[in-house]
Formats: structure tokens, sequence, C-alpha cells
């Protein structure tokens, strides 16, 4: 039974790869990743970098070497050369009152603050013993935008998948195959979970090499594939009723964009939304993914915070299922 | 092999039914023709028989398995070829049958020998939705004997085709019969019905109405038919007279009375005319 799910599995892999719409949809997740590598700084590189001259002041390099880390250059030329670099780095030169930040240019502000106040910090004699909880929390900050994209990303691959889902069943309904399928030894349930396979296992490896590709390798890669699977759940019913409820393959694809709304204002929520009022997406599954594969990119989210929201989203798509499985299994007779 | 007993179907979940009250018995190694007009009531049988269709009403075993509640066991020993052949588009016509192997539990046939067999060599990398009607026909044709079923549904498995593959067709039937197949098949062509079937059931408006040998049936009314011209009216009028029907014995006397008759003829009757003879309906 499970060799023949897996068999249906490869059948739609490969004939999804033969589909423009399909293979996009698969190769979704890379091509994102190599976006977000060209527009947005890798996330190892956002770690701050300080260029000072070797020799200058021993005493403020190891102080900063605290909170940054340090490349030490032995004239001001080797250290130009170094800022021209597409990275952030910032030179931190003697000036005649006090002392010049210099920068290529293009480094995000947020990085240069954080230099000058590190500077500043340093020429007030504040120690680390004196630093609070924010400064720390400053310098490890990745820049949020990417952090973002790449959760959203993650959703959007498991909204993806779903819309694959759909895809192979108008396909099946418009070849009428399924009858076919219907007449071997395959149970019905067998059927319906070869067909979520691609559903899932599609963006769950989309993911793994998102992650991988975006600097994230390091992340809980168990909690991320927790909270994908219990949110792909609800994905793939809703791409086995879009696919029962289209004929063509368009219109499948389309009406998976219903999705797209409760996806994006969840992003909004957890992003700009004022703390009183997110308990108005507590009921979108994507509220909870959102949150808890932000947590876990920024390596702050615990097991316990995990299960919670995976529990929430397991619970919403438990829901889901009781009013649409029925649907599904009369649909696909 | 096949035991249908008391069978009604109806797809409004009324009293009109599509199936009525159906009966029969196939015994193992039989060819059994299912015999109607479309609309009659065929397909639905047989999907009912294979599963496709929800069992409403009736008693129905298929290879010792009751249809009641279907063991998907039973898909191993049956083949079912569509009356509307069903093929992934996207698939060329090895991975089509490839793919479909892959799905029974049981020893199953080569690809290529099935393409083969039904004259596709040379196609098999095509994808099936660049076949033609006829070349998809054989496609499913071929598919469905691909797990050696005991029992073997066919829907109307020449229709649509061209003379010269319909009789291709009709031999390999007759081969796997050969070998011991049990066939259920339903067809409105009467040649195919007349050339393969040991017994065939006249099915008309859901019922059965009859349910013979072709060769009993001609012994019954064959050389029994006479073809009468006579003139009516200053018109040629032509008709055909049962010898052994009460009723068209009396019309036959009546022409012969008061008419002028300008040729009268027995002759051999066919199998259409027997199902016209007895439905009172043509098999179109
Ligand atoms: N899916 C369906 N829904 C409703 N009525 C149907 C359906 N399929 C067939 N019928 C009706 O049932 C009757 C028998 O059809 P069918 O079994 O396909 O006949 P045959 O195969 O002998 O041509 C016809 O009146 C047909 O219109
Ligand atoms: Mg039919």
């Amino acid at each position: 039974m499970l060799g023949k799910v897996f068999v249906l599995f490869k059948r739609d892999l490969k004939v999804g790869l033969r589909d423009f719409i399909s293979l996009y949809i698969i190769v979704f997740p890379v091509l994102f990743a190599l976006v977000i590598n060209i527009f947005i700084p890798g996330i190892n590189e956002t770690t701050v970098n300080l260029a000072l001259l070797e020799g200058e002041n021993l005493e403020q390099a190891a102080y900063l070497d605290n909170f940054a880390d340090v490349e030490l250059f032995d004239s001001e030329e080797a250290m130009e050369e170094r800022l021209r670099k597409r990275d952030n780095i910032i030179g931190i030169l003697p000036g005649e009152s006090g002392y010049v930040l210099a920068t290529q240019g293009n480094e995000p502000e947020s990085v240069v603050e954080y230099a000058k106040a590190l500077v500043t910090y340093h020429a007030f004699g504040v120690t680390v013993q004196d630093t609070r909880g924010e400064i720390v929390d400053f310098g490890r900050t990745m820049p949020p935008l990417k952090r973002m994209l790449v959760a959203w990303a993650v959703l959007f691959a498991s909204v993806l998948g779903g819309m694959l889902i759909a895809i192979s069943i108008v396909e099946e309904k418009v070849d009428n195959t399924i009858s076919a399928v219907n007449v071997t030894p395959l149970s019905r349930g067998g059927f319906i979970l070869g067909k979520s396979l691609i559903g899932i296992l599609v963006p769950v490896a989309g993911t793994v090499l998102l992650l991988g590709a975006t600097g994230f390798a390091g992340v809980n890669l168990g909690q991320v594939i927790l909270l994908l699977l219990t949110l792909s759940l609800i994905s793939v019913l809703i791409g086995f009723i879009q696919g029962i409820n289209n004929d063509d393959i368009m219109n499948a694809a389309a009406s998976i964009k219903i999705l797209f709304l409760p996806l994006f204002a969840s992003v909004a929520a957890v992003e700009v939304m004022g703390e009183r009022w997110q308990f108005l997406f507590y009921w979108i599954p994507f509220y909870w993914v959102y949150k808890g594969i932000r947590e876990v990119l920024a390596d702050s989210a615990s097991w316990g915070d995990v299960l919670l929201y995976a529990g929430i989203v397991a619970v919403i798509g438990g829901v889901v299922y009781a009013v649409l499985a029925p649907r599904i299994r009369k649909g696909l007779e | 092999m096949i035991s249908v007993r008391n069978l009604y179907h109806s797809y409004s979940n009324d009293d009109k039914y599509a199936v009525k009250d159906v009966s029969f018995e196939v015994k193992e190694g039989e060819v059994f023709g299912f015999l109607g007009p479309s609309g009659a009531g065929k397909s639905t049988t047989q999907n009912i028989l294979t599963g496709l269709l929800q069992l409403q009403k009736g008693e129905v075993a298929v290879a010792g398995y009751n249809i009641k509640k279907i063991d998907n066991r039973m898909f191993n020993e049956i083949g079912m070829s569509f009356e509307e052949s069903n093929l992934y588009g996207k698939m060329t016509a090895k991975e089509n049958l490839d793919f479909y192997r892959k799905l029974f539990d049981v020893e199953t046939r080569d690809s290529m020998d099935l393409i083969r067999i039904v004259g596709l060599q040379g196609k098999e990398n095509i994808r099936t939705k660049e076949f033609s009607k006829g070349m998809k026909h054989r496609l499913t044709f071929a598919r469905s004997m691909i797990n050696n079923p005991r029992i073997w549904f066919l829907d109307e498995p020449t229709t649509g085709l061209d003379p010269a593959i319909a009789s291709e067709i009709k031999d390999i039937i007759r081969e796997e019969n050969k070998k011991g197949v049990t066939v259920f098949l339903t067809t409105h062509n009467m040649y195919i019905a007349d050339e393969l079937c040991d017994r065939v059931a006249f099915i008309v408006d859901g019922e059965i109405r009859l349910i013979d040998s072709p060769k009993s049936l001609k012994l019954a009314y064959g050389d029994k038919l006479v073809d009468v011209e006579y003139i009516k009216d200053g018109k040629v009028l032509k008709e055909t007279f049962s010898t052994v029907m009460e009723e068209d014995k009396q019309r036959l006397i009546r022409v012969i009375g008061s008419h002028d008759i300008q040729t009268m003829h027995t002759k051999e009757a066919t199998l259409e005319e027997i199902f016209i003879k007895v439905t009172g309906r043509g098999l179109v």
C-alpha cells in the first residue's frame, strides 16, 4: 500500500515537471532564495563588521570586539579596499574631534547607527556590565526584512503545495483517470494519501533548500518542518477541494488565491500590528505558523512555543478536515 | 463467476430506474454479452459490477466477492475497459501502462507486449493527448488486461473503431477467452455479439427481455422469417414477418388475403432482427 502511495507521488512529480505552472511552483522556493540573496545581504554578513587600524587604539578594539566582528588593518588603504567589498563593514578612523565612521554608502541604516552607538558608548566609558539587554539585542538583530521574507516564503510554499494538488486533481478529472485507478487494488484512502504527498513533500524539500540557501541552515529544522506540516494539512485539504470544484487548471490555481489574503494579513499582523489587536488573527492558521517560524529563524523559539503554535494549527486543521473530508471523498467517486 | 440478482439502480435515488430488476449469471470461461440500444442501462450495470457505482439494491457477486462491501483484492482479478478512453494525456503510452502496472499486487504483463498486441508499436513514447480517438481506445483496452484478469469487463470495446481494428480487437478477445478468461461484454453492435458471445442478454429500458445463446435464438427465429413485398395504395411496401409469433402470423395472413404480393422469401434472421422482433426496438 505504501509503495503504491509513492507510485502516485512519483507520477504526480514527473507530470508536474512537464507542466509550466507546476514546474514553476516546484522550483519557487529556490528561485525565491536566489532573489533574497541577490537583493538582501546575507545573514552572516549582517553581524556588524568593524574595520579598525591596527595598533591605533588597542583598548577600543578590545571593547568593540565584544559587540561586533572587528577586523584590523595596517593602513588606511588596506582598510578602504576592504570597505569597498559588498558586505556591510564600517571603518572607524581617528578624526580631528573623536572618530570618523567610514562606510561604502549602501550599508543599512541600522548597522551604521549601531556602529555609531558603539563608538559613543565607548567614548562615554559604558562597560559591558553597564549595557542592558537593549544593546545586546540590537547587536543580534538580523535584517528583519530577510527573516520576514523567508518565513513568508515557507508559508507560501505550503499554499503552493495545495495548488499542485488542485492542478493534478483537475487533470485526473479532465482525463477521467480516477475511474481507472478505482478499478485497481489501491484503496480510496491510499489514493487520497498518494495525491496528498506532492503537496507535502515538495514544500518540505523547498523549505529545506530555501533555509539552506538563505543562510538559515543552522536553525532548528525540526521545528520549522513541524510547523510547516501542520499548515500543510490545511493547504492539502484546500487543494483537494479546489481541484474537485474546478474543471480547468488555471481556475483551480487561481482559486487557491483566496488563501493569500489571510496569509498576508497574518504577516502584517505579526510584523506591524499592536499587541492588543493580535487576538483578531488567532483564528488564522497562517498567523501561528508565521509567528512560530519567525521565532525559529531568530533562534528564539522554544519547543514549548512551537508545540503550542503547531497544536493550535492542528486543531484549526481538524475543523477544516471535518468540514471538507466528506466532500472530498464524495468528489473523488 | 458473476451472479446478479434483482439489481436496481437509480441515479436520482428515486423510482426512476436506469436498471430494473436485472438478474443473470455468468459462468466461468463464458463470453456473456449485454446487447441493447444506447441508454438501455448496460454501462450502469457494468459499473455496479466493477464497483465504480455504489450498489443500491440487489445481490451481486463477482469472482466470489460480494459487491455490497468491496474487498480491494477483487481488483487483482478483474479488468475493465472503459467505453470512453481514460488515459493520462501528459504521459506517453508506455508510461501510462508502466504506472498502472504498479498499482496491482499480482503479476502484470509487459507494457511493450501489450502495446504491440493492440498495434501501437512505434507510438509508445508519444504522449497520449496526441493520440487519435481510436488509438486511445486501443490503449485503454490494452490496459484492461495488464493484470491478467480472470474476469474481463469490456464496455463497447469496438465502438467507434474502424472495421479492421475492430476485427483485431475481436480476435484478441477470442484469444484471451480461449485461455480461460471470462468475458462480460456490453455492446450495441450485434455482429460482435453474434460472433463472440456464448450467450447474450437483450436489455431495453433497464430491463432484461431475454437471455439465450445466439445459436438457439437463430434456431428459434431463423428460417422462420419471411420478407414480403406487396402493393398497397399503388405503393410497394416491404415487411418482415415471423412465422412463429402469433401476431405476425395473423398479419401475414391478412396481407396475403388483401394485397397483391410481389415477392416472398424466407430467410435466416440476424441477431438484430431477432432483437427487434423480441423487444420491438432497434439497436441504435
Ligand atoms: N451519471 C449519470 N447520471 C444520471 N443518469 C445517468 C448517468 N449515467 C447514465 N444515466 C442514464 O441512465 C440510463 C442508462 O445509461 P447507460 O447505462 O449509460 O446506458 P448504456 O450503457 O446502455 O448506453 C440512461 O437513461 C442514461 O441517461
Ligand atoms: Mg454504455
